[in-house]
């Protein structure tokens, strides 16, 4: 009887887990804005930047006297849960952290943000891909200003280049022939780590944007004019293959991790990656001496000069239950001003979404020289978000499947079609 | 409180030391009531509404009835993954049944007959059980890694070489790393409670069996095995419920996806994609609807299991 009771038991409470993971909080609790001194309550996910954010709000409290901005930082993994329920109770943020592009809608489609078009001067300025991670899908209206630009291009070991006598490629002849030496010389010519899906898609546009057309392929295939099925789509996956040979043997099963291990300890002479690389890359190896490129352009590619694919990352909006929406704005207008994002790649280490900023370490400033040259979206990221299945995911384990010899390039690029066709329709 | 209550209570009870009347007993079983009624009732049953509803981020749309488990298994990607994962949570499963069945009944067999470090190895062999499964789960992908793993380096050194291979990026071996995986970290548990089970039969049953002749396989099938029945199922059930929840150890070696290209997902993780990872608005729908069938599944199957195993206990004894 006590076995039957304890197996019962056990077999109540072990399945009750995942279906109380799933049932969202309440939230009490009220605070009413008092007297003229304003406390702006700002939340953020980036547990890291604490001190660099006091430090840049003491800034803008110096300037903006009668405003007190009070940040507070949580878990990166459980933020959206947190930031949830805070914009649903009355007790939560005035200015929050929210994602960019498809993560953004959830609190966009519950009317949890302020729109700020017309509000806040400046947005006029920023990229266009880059602020369409802060707008409503659905109505089109921006929702945030945006916080940090995340560029993607190819890292190298300049020390190793050194040695082995290279210069960095120019033309798709020179980039084959980087790879070819490095291998004759018996060094990981790239190091990735496809084990890790995520880093797949990025790995892809670095290499390929440029060959399928970047932000012009995006217009098109937004409009309905194409798809994914686009010979020129298709082609640049089949840089992908054509490059495996390059990458780290055993590919699929080397982690991300240990495909940065790779790169910073000098095994791997290159490195696809995103501008984000850069300050873990200083903190892992801090004697070595880096650089980036952009991939050159391919044989029969649909642009003429290399890109960086790029992508907003963060955004601050305003909660629409915020009792304090005029220095709320006020705290907006200031977010994209080119002196916070002159701050924010000074204490922060990241690329501003705001342009006219300068940056100090050599690696950022030439990879943000590069971007500024030539510009792309990181199309599945910016574009391919909105539904499930997330167009990221779908080439990620497709990309996989390429490597283990499972499908090819027409294949792939066909089951990211049909991913995305669930719930993208051409010209919405 | 009333006299009546208190005299009539022990005679009820008849040989319980303490009376208790049905009040008292009440106001002693409402605190785990509450908690259970909670943290366990009611997210239970307000997941069960959700799944019938449409959702917005987080605001409840229409009634939509059973529109969201009828999208489980008519739209991609859910229609491909469901099937997927699912094979894989009953490898899991199997897999664990087996390894615990032979290697863990044996373990505990061969523990049950030493007498000297008993509690030492009994202890060595539980020790994964008592570590987060996240660690263990990390802890064995950087043992498997092709490029620092000790793993491949070891074979590499005794000879073994062509066996060396990115154990966690081929699909054909991914899935079994899992399982193998998850069945070592719980080998302590099986270990344990048929060891339990085995100093629980009586010495007298086995010297009179082996009194009148019978062999050792003989006294294993015909005495230690049908007095075990009771901790098999006990370690059935909950390993049918621990595989088809699986969720830290594939996402440890496999990531959210199921990396490489589907070949670890499980259900589990399915659910926490859909949930917490997917940009559609109706996350909390679509991922009610898999939590609700996984209860389901699991409550239904476990029953059925534990029905099972009774009913072989009554026909043995």
């Amino acid at each position: 009887m006590r076995r039957r009771i304890l197996a019962s038991a056990a077999l109540l409470a072990g399945s009750a887990l995942l279906l109380s993971a799933c049932a969202p909080s309440g939230s009490s609790g009220g605070e009413q804005a008092t007297g003229d001194d304003v406390t702006l309550k700002v939340w953020s996910w980036r547990t890291e930047d604490v001190e660099a954010y006091n430090k840049i709000f003491d800034v803008f409290e110096e300037e903006h006297p009668g405003i007190t901005v009070e940040f507070e930082a949580f878990q990166n993994t459980e933020y959206n849960q947190i930031l949830t329920t805070g914009l649903a109770g009355s007790d939560g943020p005035d200015v929050p952290m929210v994602r960019a592009y498809g993560q953004l809608q959830p609190n966009v489609e519950a009317g949890q943000l302020e729109p700020i078009d017309g509000d806040v001067d400046g947005l006029d300025a920023i990229a266009p891909s880059v602020i369409a991670g802060a707008k409503g899908k659905a109505d089109g209206k921006t929702y945030a200003v945006p916080l940090a630009t995340q560029t993607l291009q190819m890292f190298y070991n300049k020390q190793i280049f050194k040695e082995q006598g290279l210069e960095v490629p120019t033309t798709w002849a020179e980039f084959i022939d980087v790879q070819e030496k490095l291998l004759a010389a018996g060094i990981t010519p790239m190091a990735l780590g496809a084990k890790d899906d995520w880093i797949l898609p990025i790995f892809a546009d670095i290499v390929g944007s440029a060959r399928y057309g970047g932000s012009e392929f995006e217009q098109k295939v937004l409009s309905g004019e194409t798809d994914f099925n686009d010979p020129d789509y298709v082609a640049s996956l089949g840089i992908i293959t054509e490059l495996q040979k390059y990458l780290t043997p055993d590919v699929v099963g080397v982690s991300y991790t240990d495909s940065q291990i790779q790169f910073t300890s000098g095994q791997a002479a290159q490195f696809p990656g995103g501008s984000f690389e850069i300050a873990t890359f200083r903190n892992q190896a801090p004697d070595l001496e880096f650089g980036s490129y952009q991939v050159p352009v391919p044989d029969g590619a649909v642009l003429d000069a290399p890109v960086s694919p790029a992508y907003a990352d963060g955004n601050f909006a305003i909660n629409a239950k915020s009792k304090n929406k005029e220095a709320a704005l006020e705290l907006l207008n200031w977010f994209a001003t080119p002196e916070f994002g002159q701050l924010v790649a000074d204490e922060l280490n990241q690329f501003s979404a705001i342009p006219g900023v300068e940056y100090e370490d050599a690696v950022m400033k030439e990879a943000w020289a590069n971007y500024e040259d030539g510009q792309a979206p990181y199309l599945l990221l910016v574009d391919f978000r909105y539904g499930e299945p997330l167009g990221t995911a779908v080439l990620g384990a497709e990309v996989q499947k390429m490597f283990l010899g499972q499908t090819d390039a027409a294949g792939a690029a066909a089951a990211l079609q049909t991913g995305i066709s669930q719930w993208f329709t051409p010209g919405e | 409180m009333s006299a009546t209550s208190m005299t009539t209570a022990p005679r009820r009870r008849g040989n319980t030391g303490i009376a208790l009347t049905r009040r008292t007993g009440m106001v002693f079983v409402l605190p785990a009531l509450i908690l259970f009624g909670v943290f366990i009732a009611y997210p239970l049953l307000t997941a069960l509404s959700y799944s019938f509803f449409g959702w917005t981020g987080i605001v409840r749309g229409d009634f939509v009835g059973l529109e969201n488990y009828l999208t489980l298994f008519t739209k991609l990607p859910y229609s491909e993954d469901i099937p997927n994962a699912f094979v894989h949570n009953v490898l899991l499963f199997v897999g664990a049944m087996l390894f615990q069945n032979t290697v863990g009944l044996g373990l505990a067999t061969l523990l049950h007959r030493v007498r000297r470090f008993k509690r030492f190895f009994q202890t060595m062999y539980t020790l994964p059980y008592l570590v987060s499964p996240l660690v263990i789960g990390y802890l064995w992908s950087l043992m498997l890694s092709p490029l620092f793993g000790p793993v491949n380096a070891v074979l590499r050194t005794i000879g073994l070489g062509e066996i060396a291979q990115p154990w966690l990026g081929n699909p054909q071996t991914a899935i079994w790393v899992v399982v193998f995986v998850t069945a070592w970290q719980w080998i302590g548990f099986p270990v344990l409670l048929y060891g339990a089970a085995l100093g629980g039969i009586p010495e007298e049953i086995e010297e009179a069996a082996s009194l009148d002749g019978a062999s050792s396989w003989q006294r294993f099938r015909s005495i230690t095995l049908p007095m075990l029945v009771p901790a098999i199922g006990t370690v059935s059930v909950l390993t049918f419920i621990g595989a088809m929840e699986a969720f830290p150890i594939p996402y440890a070696l496999g990531g959210s996806q199921g990396n490489p290209a589907g070949a670890t997902d499980v259900l589990s993780l399915l659910f926490y994609r859909t949930a917490f990872e997917s940009g559609s608005s109706n996350a909390i729908g679509t991922s009610s609807a898999i939590a609700t069938l996984l209860f389901l599944f699991i409550f239904g199957i476990s029953m059925l299991i534990t029905w099972l195993m009774r009913r072989a206990e009554r026909k043995l004894f």
